[in-house]
């Protein structure tokens, strides 16, 4: 059973009462919320998810709204993690970006049989493309693009890796866009269902975009890596992708994993093994046409 | 006296006393299990105790998963924990002093059984306060800061606590707590730490050493009934349930040193409430004529008292149903160990000072 198979009314019930469990790849999420805006911007943006309330869930998150102590009229909105609340209070009309936030603190505090990578995924031709992020990379804005073009979406944030198979496992998430990438995805995929632009947030303007139904769908084939990118975003270039030694690709991915020291000897083996099996770029690009068409070529090759 | 617990704490002590009931928990029973067990920093312990018992093929995929991943942390931490002790001892070499390792680390260098399932944040070291001006320097000009804090906190640890402001190195993370003395100097209970250094013992290839079997229990007793609030510190209770067990196992006359030791310290009190939960709750094999030899029992009104709200407080709540009785246990629990621990003229302007700073940070939060 999936979100959208069931009426508005009895989501809303289910959210509200029990906890609606979705399975988001590996993991299910349990959410609790009354706060109606949320439910009805899940309703939609989660519609593709499967309902799994018959599972156990790793994830038991709410969204709970409370009076500002500092101004008694104004509503404010908490996340908690099992009853915890790890955050501020966030603005009202901040609750979606609240709770995706704190989905992905839970995953990134709390996982640690699986490496995490910090590195948009995608899947091509049963081979997954890494991008880690570099700060400002645009690499959910390039995500978006690939996931509605002929690549399979993982994940815009975590490089799931099970590392005694080395193989990655897909989690897609919704994908925040952030300031200027969302009127540049809005024009560019005019046909994608996007959440409401969130304004005044910590990261600005946010806006999430659902992922396609296709991947979510196969979020449990896994996949080897093949590549490893290094993408930038630099206006008005022109795409160049150049290959980058094995040394330095280990740096910048290891450096910016989210458990790769908790997992010690474990980690630094898979990272090394992973290198070891991957073609390592740096891409820098402005336009998307011409990212894409460098990418299928690259796919294409094998 | 009987145990009656609510069922989401019966399904969190089952869990960590009874392996043969854990075959029989259903997906929702192994849910809420894993979710008290993490509240409670318990997550780690038992996914030891879930391999030990050779069940753990035989568990959810879903929960295994949780319980690997809380392991993987508790590693990581006592790793972290065992090189801050490596440095410290290393910065301090040329100091001729006497450094005892507490709680955690000492728990594992004292071979512990389950001291490889504890989560354990920060390293506890104990030094002559004779030392501590010397230590506290040298530490600072290799390396290790305190962190920012308010006049009021820096005047609390200086002048009130039995601890200096923790000290952090500045390439890593974790806290390094200096205790002088095991109990905070506002407390009316005293006690000479000297005779804590005279016993103590030494460590194999290592300079650090550790307070002897039954200081160690007796500090863990007055950590949980005399410094600290009881909430969620069931971990605290079994780490003193596990000393016990494994001390008196190896020490013939292990029992009757703990009550020489407990009464001449003067800290029977927080003893015997300690040897009494420990029983009630995990079974502790206590023999009776200990707790009576004890000098400072607690009245029958108290020990009525104590014994409804001291398991309300120690188990976690449910986390989706709080009780209200647990939440009143637990206040009640704080305001006794702030009345136990300072005089009320210290004590009255210090929760003032908590309170308002609790309101300012909140309403600081939500603006934000």
């Amino acid at each position: 059973m999936v979100v959208n198979q069931i009426p508005f009314e009895e989501f809303r019930m289910l959210i509200r009462r029990q906890g609606l469990r979705v399975a988001i790849g590996p993991f299910n999420v349990c959410i609790h919320t009354s706060y109606k805006p949320l439910i009805e911007q899940l309703y939609l943006l989660y519609s593709h998810y499967r309902i799994v309330q018959d599972e156990i869930a790793e994830f038991h998150v709410r969204i709970v709204t409370e009076r500002s102590l500092r101004n008694p009229f104004k509503r404010n909105v908490r996340f908690l993690l099992d009853g915890q609340s790890p955050f501020e209070s966030f603005p009202q009309e901040q609750a979606l970006a609240a709770l995706e936030w704190g989905i992905n603190l839970a995953i990134a505090v709390r996982v640690n049989h699986l490496l995490l990578l910090h590195s948009a995924v995608v899947e091509k031709n049963g081979h997954v493309i890494l991008f880690p992020a570099w700060p400002g990379s645009g690499k959910t804005t390039l995500c978006t693009v690939l996931s509605y073009h002929g690549f399979r979406l993982f994940s815009d944030e975590f490089g799931l890796m099970d590392t005694q198979r080395q193989l990655f496992l897909p989690i897609p998430r919704l994908m925040p866009l952030k300031n200027e990438s969302i009127a540049v995805i809005r024009n560019y995929l005019p046909d994608i269902v996007m959440g409401r632009p969130i304004p005044n947030t910590q990261k600005g303007t946010v806006a999430h975009v659902r992922p396609p139904e296709k991947s979510i769908l196969l979020s449990k084939h896994t996949c080897k890596a093949r590549w490893i990118i290094f993408p930038k975003w630099i206006a008005d270039t022109s795409v160049k992708i150049e290959a980058i030694s094995d040394a330095e690709a280990f740096m910048m991915l290891a450096s910016n994993a989210f458990n790769y020291e908790a997992l010690g000897a474990a980690g630094f083996g898979a990272v090394a093994n992973l290198i070891r099996s991957c073609d390592c770029f740096k891409l820098v690009y402005s336009d998307f046409d011409s990212v894409m068409e460098v990418l299928h070529q690259l796919t294409n090759e094998t | 006296m009987k145990l009656d617990l609510p069922l989401h704490c019966q399904i969190l002590l089952n869990g960590l006393t009874d392996p043969a009931c854990l075959r029989r928990y259903c997906d929702s029973d192994w849910e809420l299990l894993v979710r008290m067990a993490r509240r409670v920093k318990l997550l780690g312990r038992l996914g030891l105790l879930v391999k030990e018992y050779g069940i753990w093929d035989q568990v959810p995929p879903r929960i295994t998963t949780q319980m690997a991943s809380a392991l993987v942390q508790v590693e990581k931490l006592q790793q972290l924990n065992r090189w801050e002790l490596n440095r410290v001892l290393w910065a301090l070499n040329d100091l001729d002093t006497s450094i005892i390792a507490l709680k955690g680390v000492a728990y594992t260098l004292a071979e512990i059984p389950y001291a490889s399932g504890r989560l354990s944040i920060d390293l506890d070291l104990l030094v002559p306060q004779s030392d501590l001006a010397d230590i506290e320097s040298l530490l600072m000009v290799k390396g290790w800061k305190h962190r920012p804090l308010s006049a009021y906190d820096e005047h609390y640890y200086r002048v009130w606590s039995h601890e200096i402001p923790p000290l952090v190195h500045a390439e890593r993370e974790t806290e390094v707590d200096i205790h002088h003395t095991l109990i905070p100097l506002t407390s009316r209970l005293k006690i000479n730490p000297e005779l804590l250094f005279d016993t103590a013992i030494p460590v194999n290839n290592s300079t650090i050493r550790l307070l002897n079997p039954v200081d160690m229990v007796i500090h863990c007793a007055i950590n949980l009934f005399q410094n600290n609030e009881l909430a969620n510190d069931l971990r605290d209770l079994l780490d003193l349930h596990d000393l016990m067990v494994f001390f008196s196992a190896r020490t013939i006359d292990f029992w009757t040193q703990l009550i020489d030791r407990s009464n001449q310290l003067k800290l029977s009190r927080a003893v015997f409430y300690s040897l009494h939960f420990s029983q009630l709750i995990f079974k502790t094999p206590v023999p009776k004529k200990v707790p009576v030899r004890l000098h400072a029992r607690p009245g029958r009104l108290k020990l009525w008292i104590m014994n409804r709200l001291v398991p309300l407080a120690l188990f976690p709540q449910h986390p989706d149903k709080p009780m209200l009785s647990a939440s009143l246990a637990r206040l009640l629990m704080y305001l006794r160990s702030h009345l136990i621990r300072m005089p009320l003229y210290i004590l009255v302007p210090h929760l003032a000072y908590k309170s308002v700073r609790m309101i300012r940070f909140k309403s600081r939060k939500s603006r934000s």
